[in-house]
């Protein structure tokens, strides 16, 4: 089955949506799809006294541990954990070896973890440390080889960033020997990309939503107890706090009125796909009550946008429209279906008969 | 034990199902809950003075997810309002704290999690201490891992214990319109079983659940006013363990039997225990830390084990010890509910029917 990668649509706050979509055959692309992605994002955190040297001695090919008193605590810490007494930075290499003194198996790696195949994760004492360190043996897949008091030794990654993960365990006969060539500058900050998959069907509702725009229709709901009609829906009515169903689904005009814009200057952030500025804005279709927020107009500036100004969808070709885009969360009209909206050249709307509308 | 300024007491409760996908937003889960309680009380809305919930945008898979699902709750005209990235337990703590201050009598309390489409594992590894466990993906299970071979090291426990506490689970959901699991299991076909987490098993741990929880509580007059049988919260307390499971004793709870001492668990009899056990493992120490014996029945409802929607789990605890005690279960018991990996932090409940 071929796997194609999605371009990463860039949102806001920072976050990439790294699609993924599976498809059975090329020639029949199925349009609607399970929602699947990656919300991923990089968070840099600054090191401090004592992490900071312990993420530099990883890289470096060392374990340090912090005294306390006459004990060694490792990992270290900046403070006494039975008084909370903040301790002055005081490190000691410990390791590279130690003795696993509670373990469990993991036989299904979860995508986050250091290994792919089954391995053990146990709390080690360091040669040295009078506390344990919790982090990954591999024994090569077989969890016979796991065991309390067993001795297991640091093996250090090639890649090395000033990261817990750049060193792993590995029972003690199995270990090389390994000469590390220091790095330069301290490591002062530390970069964890967190990354959470979300996988599921779209909600029969978006489902619904989406393939009627495949048909070139926006589809919304109108509330069964004010009348008013959302569009796109969401399954419920927030003002009269009621579910409403495909009962409560009307088609409505894909002719509406601009009731806010603005200019998006894109910053560079981590998944950012955009670089040059471009118009959002918000179309209140006729009929309905709630604008469609995000659409996206390419062929006009910010200078030839009013609120008030009447617009109209021009969609795509039937076999030019896509909604592949199209997940849970975001309500937004997609430009894989759109070829662009073009005013109409009605008169505006008053902004004032808006005011209850804008958004 | 703490004496409280202000008696406040259930007066409404609703839950969903645990389902193992719910394919509908989370805001179309809470809405019928809060909608039910609502009628319950008889209230106007914008007539209750407070609202929280309780909810995870992690799970969610959405930044500020917490704030769409004001939607189901009735927000406007906006509405006095809070939110914490904690199980709904934690929405009622601060409700019930809220109202200690004597100057609101109602809060609405819900607690919400869809776990089915991401991975929990995952997502609260997140929780975990960024520098030296979240880079590893340090996540429950490996948490609830390391506590299961603690207690078998210190001849605590065994797996057949472990065992015991799933089929003892199963066979208490049979009568829970709620569970997303149930039935008869035997231990040894259990043990039979391959591990996932060694030395737990798949049954040992949570399934994959979606669902919500809703609930007002009230200060006296007024739950008196709202409902003919409130449920008083007696006492409600909250501790917190270290971060690094390595620091700490596994095998008990030292953060449990303060909080017991705290809400004065023995000062009364405990009939019924609603106990947030999201591994089995779990349900030992829990009840060697809160001392419970034969008198106590736990987990009546089958608990966690057989449907643990994340971030209403904990609510639902105590709306479940409440509708035992509504029932005739008990009179008196305690709800648990907990946060962070292998009970690292602990609320204790403890409720008591009117007399």
């Amino acid at each position: 089955m071929p796997v194609w990668f999605g371009a990463p649509v860039g949102r806001t706050a920072g976050l990439l949506w790294g699609r993924r979509w599976a498809c059975g055959e090329l020639a029949a692309v199925p349009q609607l799809h399970d929602v699947d992605y990656t919300l991923e994002y990089p968070y840099t955190r600054t090191t401090g006294p004592v992490i900071g040297p312990f993420l530099t001695g990883l890289r470096d090919g060392r374990i340090l541990g912090q005294r306390c008193g006459d004990r060694v605590l490792c990992p270290p810490m900046e403070f006494d954990p039975d008084t909370f007494a903040t301790l002055d930075p005081d490190l000691v290499e410990v390791g590279p070896g130690g003795e696993v003194v509670n373990w469990t198996w993991v036989a299904e790696p979860s995508a986050k973890h250091p290994f792919d195949r089954p391995f053990g994760f146990a709390f080690i004492k360091l040669d040295g440390a009078d506390t344990a360190l919790v982090h990954a043996v591999d024994t090569g897949g077989d969890p016979e080889a796991m065991g309390t008091a067993m001795r297991v030794r640091a093996q250090f990654r090639p890649e090395r960033h000033g990261s817990i993960a750049d060193v792993c365990f590995v029972p003690e006969a199995d270990a090389a020997e390994q000469a590390i060539e220091p790095g330069e500058e301290p490591v002062a900050i530390t970069e964890h990309l967190i990354g959470l998959r979300i996988s599921e069907p779209l909600y029969p509702h978006r489902a619904r939503f989406a393939q009627g725009l495949l048909d070139g229709k926006i589809i919304g709901q109108r509330s069964p107890v004010t009348g008013k009609v959302y569009v796109p829906g969401r399954g419920y009515d927030n003002m009269s706090r009621v579910l409403m169903s495909e009962a409560d689904e009307v088609e409505v005009s894909d002719v509406g009125t601009v009731v806010a814009f603005t200019e998006l200057n894109p910053v560079q952030y981590y998944g950012q796909t955009e670089t040059e500025p471009y118009v959002r804005c918000s179309i209140l279709f006729d009929g309905t009550d709630q604008p469609v927020i995000g659409i996206d107009i390419r062929d006009m500036t910010v200078d030839e946008m009013r609120v008030g100004m009447r617009m109209r969808c021009v969609w795509r070709d039937p076999e030019d429209r896509s909604v592949a885009d199209i997940d849970n969360r975001f309500g937004n009209i997609p430009e894989t279906v759109y070829a662009r909206f073009e005013p109409t050249g009605e008169p505006d709307v008053l902004a004032d008969d808006l005011k209850d509308h804008s958004w | 034990m703490v004496s409280l300024a202000e008696d406040v007491a259930i007066v409404a409760f609703e839950q969903t199902p645990s389902h193992a996908r719910f394919n509908d937003s989370e805001q179309a889960m809470i809405m019928p809950c809060v909608n039910s309680v609502i009628e319950q009380v008889g209230m106007d809305r914008h007539d209750i003075d407070f609202t929280i919930a309780g909810s995870c945008d992690y799970l969610s898979g959405m930044p500020f997810a917490f704030v769409m699902n004001i939607d189901a709750v009735g927000a406007w005209p906006p509405v006095y309002e809070s939110h914490v990235e904690m199980d709904g337990a934690w929405a009622l703590f601060e409700g019930f704290v809220r109202l200690q201050s004597g100057d609101i009598d109602t809060v609405l309390v819900s607690g919400s999690g869809k776990c089915s489409p991401g991975s929990y594992r995952e997502a609260f590894s997140l929780q975990t201490d960024p520098y030296v466990h979240a880079p590893l993906g340090l996540d429950p299970r490996t948490q609830a891992g390391f506590q299961a071979q603690a207690l078998i090291a210190a001849g605590k426990a065994t797996e057949r214990d472990f065992a015991e506490v799933v089929v003892r689970s199963h066979a208490n959901a049979k009568n829970n319109p709620y569970a997303q699991l149930s039935g008869d299991l035997s231990v040894d076909e259990l043990l039979a079983e391959p591990y996932v987490q060694q030395p737990l098993r798949r049954l040992d741990c949570p399934p994959t659940s979606d669902g919500a929880a809703a609930m007002v509580i009230a200060r006296a007059d007024k739950a008196r006013e709202l409902c003919d049988n409130p449920v008083w919260i007696r006492g409600i307390d909250h501790r917190i363990e270290s971060h690094h499971p390595t620091l700490r004793d596994l095998t008990d709870s030292p953060s449990v039997r303060i909080a017991a001492e705290r809400v004065g668990l023995h000062d009364g009899p405990v009939d019924v225990a609603e106990l947030t056990v999201t591994y089995s493992p779990e349900e030992i120490v829990l009840r060697d830390s809160l001392s419970l014996n034969g008198d106590t029945d736990v987990n009546l409802s089958g608990g966690p084990l057989t449907g643990s929607p994340f971030m209403a789990v904990g609510l639902t605890r105590v709306i479940e010890l409440a509708r035992s005690i509504r029932n005739g279960r008990g009179r008196r018991g305690v709800a648990h509910a907990s946060s962070g990996p292998a009970l690292q932090q602990n609320l204790l409940c403890v409720l008591e029917g009117d007399s």
